[in-house]
């Protein structure tokens, strides 16, 4: 199913918390929505999944226009969608599988039906007869995969996942995101999700979108978004990512400050020693790291060039006409 | 053993009334209680938990039930008395009794269950209404049976209240244990039906305390 936005906005008293935003969600791909903490990608997934209404703008899945149905409607659409949580939010009230069963028992599916269809989800997401654990006795991998269970009782043509692995570790983390992605496949599902994890990208999503204070300040094709990134939220991201922040020791304060990116088979060449040689420019490595990104590489480099401006200059050329990005950092400050 | 026999023709009578006063207070209170208390939550402000929230009817309820929680028991006693003749044709006895303690009860079981809905994860109750839960669905199949620990909890302290109050009761013709201590122990100085009695309330306040930790436990470990 595919979902579109037109100039949604929601307020809080006077804050801002998602503000004229206009997006494409096409069906059947994992898109994904980063922002730091507070960035209202919460707020989004709400509007979006139809638990709130936005204060101005139009949601639409497929054509259909959804953000002012009445209640009634509005029960009967959600039933059509699926949602996992950070928290998982399971009850505890229930049991592994009386958690998968409550979406079909709240639609007065006849328990039978109900009753195989939640086992043969719950072999689905690899807990086969786990079905009468209470949820206590669950690791946090074993909740997601719960929750993705009971998100996926009613056939949803939408799942959405707001920070689905940011209670879990990087291992588990691979696991939950490995088994959205092949039950995205498997399914048809328009996945939406949301994270303040650029991994969770990289590792997951085929298309992004990078929300900042309320508002959408790029998009694209995840590999493109991270080639070349344009905002510094983005830049922020792909800093995190590569783990270099706390690595970076400044050498010298001659001949600039500069950010190298490379894609794809460019981070197997000899670009550096082939610059050095046409323009004599010399290099000062700080930092360096490689990414894979939706299966391409993707490095980056930060270094200063020397021994003087004009030669930095024709290296950043030469560099630009390799296909490398060259970015300037005019503080220094990384 | 001649003794025994004496105090056991003497209290079972009562005891069996205090039960009885209990017992239907507990439940009729709860009757009324647990719409009302599930009506505070589900009305109060969202960032409370409240499904639908609507805030004149919320604090208009709330000031209700706190004025019925501050009525001193035994004035209420006398002002409910009229209303025990119309309903069960009779304002003393123990059957007179059960509607004066269920309608103090009431706004006190209100508060606890209240309190227990409030304690369910906000984030569970947005699951559920994610899923396309009516508010209905999301009270009966999610704030209540997800609050079970509390509520148990909760309608324990209710019965051991009643026990307290029931005696009370008994001072103005309700029968049951507290009208035989007054009458043997303080009317007549009999200090060892007093004595008797006192002894059978509190065991009888430390079962019931017993059975309710037992199956808030029974129901915790389960989860
Ligand atoms: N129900 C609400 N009432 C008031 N403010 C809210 C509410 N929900 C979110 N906010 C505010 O909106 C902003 C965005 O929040 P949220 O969407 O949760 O961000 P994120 O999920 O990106 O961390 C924050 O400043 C938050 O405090
Ligand atoms: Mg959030």
């Amino acid at each position: 199913m595919r979902i579109r936005l037109e100039h949604v906005s929601k307020n809080y008293g006077a804050l801002h918390a998602v503000e004229d935003v206009s997006l494409e969600i096409p069906s059947n791909e994992v898109y994904g929505v980063i922002g730091k903490s507070g960035a209202g990608k919460s707020t989004l997934v709400r509007l979006i999944s139809l638990l709130e209404r936005p204060d101005s703008g139009e949601i639409y899945y497929d054509d259909k226009r959804v953000d002012n149905l009445p209640k009634k409607e509005l029960i009967q659409e959600r039933r059509k969608i699926g949602m996992i949580f950070q928290n998982f939010n399971l009850f505890s009230s229930r049991t592994a599988l009386e958690n998968i069963e409550y979406p079909m028992e709240i639609c007065h599916m006849d328990r039978k039906t109900s009753k195989k269809k939640a086992n043969e989800l719950l072999s689905l997401v690899g807990l086969e007869g786990r079905g009468d654990a209470p949820i206590s006795t669950l690791s946090g991998g074993q909740k997601q995969r719960i929750a993705i269970a009971r998100a996926l009782a009613v056939d949803p043509n939408i799942l959405f996942c707001d920070e689905a692995t940011s209670a879990l570790d990087p291992q588990t983390t691979r696991a939950i995101l490995a088994l959205i992605k092949e039950i995205q496949k498997k399914m048809n599902l328009t996945v939406v999700m949301i994270t303040h994890q650029m991994e969770v990208v990289r590792d997951a999503c085929t298309r992004v979108a990078v929300l900042d204070q309320g508002k959408i300040v790029e998009r694209g094709d995840a590999r493109e978004v991270f080639a070349n990134p344009q905002t510094a939220v983005t830049k922020d991201f792909l800093f995190n990512i590569s783990n270099m922040k706390n690595s970076i020791i400044r050498w010298s304060n001659e001949g600039g400050h500069y950010t190298l990116r490379f894609r794809g088979l460019k981070t197997q060449e000899p670009i550096i020693s082939e610059v050095a040689k046409a323009t004599g420019a010399v290099f000062n490595i700080r930092a360096a790291g490689v990414n894979i990104v939706s299966g391409e590489e993707h490095g980056i480099m930060i270094l200063d060039i020397g021994p003087d401006a004009e030669t930095a200059k024709s290296a950043v050329d030469k560099f630009e006409k390799l296909g490398v990005k060259v970015e300037e950092e005019m503080d220094g400050s990384v | 053993m001649a003794a025994f026999s004496r105090y056991w023709s003497l209290i079972l009578n009562p005891f069996l009334q205090t039960l009885e006063m209990v017992f239907f207070s507990t439940l009729f209170a709860v009757i009324l209680g647990l719409p009302i208390g599930v009506l505070l939550q589900i009305t109060s402000p969202e960032d409370q938990g409240g499904i639908v929230p609507k805030r004149i009817l919320n604090s208009v309820l709330s000031r209700v039930v706190n004025i019925l929680r501050s009525f001193p028991f035994i004035i209420l006693l006398i002002v409910i008395m009229p209303l025990s003749r119309v309903i069960v044709g009779t304002a003393i006895g123990t059957t007179a009794a059960i509607i004066p303690l269920s309608i103090a009860a009431a706004p006190f079981v209100a508060r606890i269950i209240e309190t227990a809905l409030k304690e369910v994860d906000p984030g569970v109750v947005q699951a559920a209404k994610a899923m396309g839960s009516t508010n209905f669905q999301i009270i009966w199949k999610v704030l209540l049976p997800e609050a079970l620990p509390s509520l148990i909890s909760g309608i324990t302290l209710t019965v051991i209240n009643l026990i307290g109050y029931s005696a009370m009761a008994g001072a103005i013709g309700g029968g049951g244990l507290g009208d035989l201590a007054i009458r043997y122990g303080y009317q007549r100085f009999q200090s060892d039906v007093l004595f008797i009695t006192v002894v059978i309330i509190i065991l009888l306040v430390e079962v019931i305390q017993l059975i309710g930790n037992k199956l808030a436990a029974h129901v915790i470990a389960k989860r």
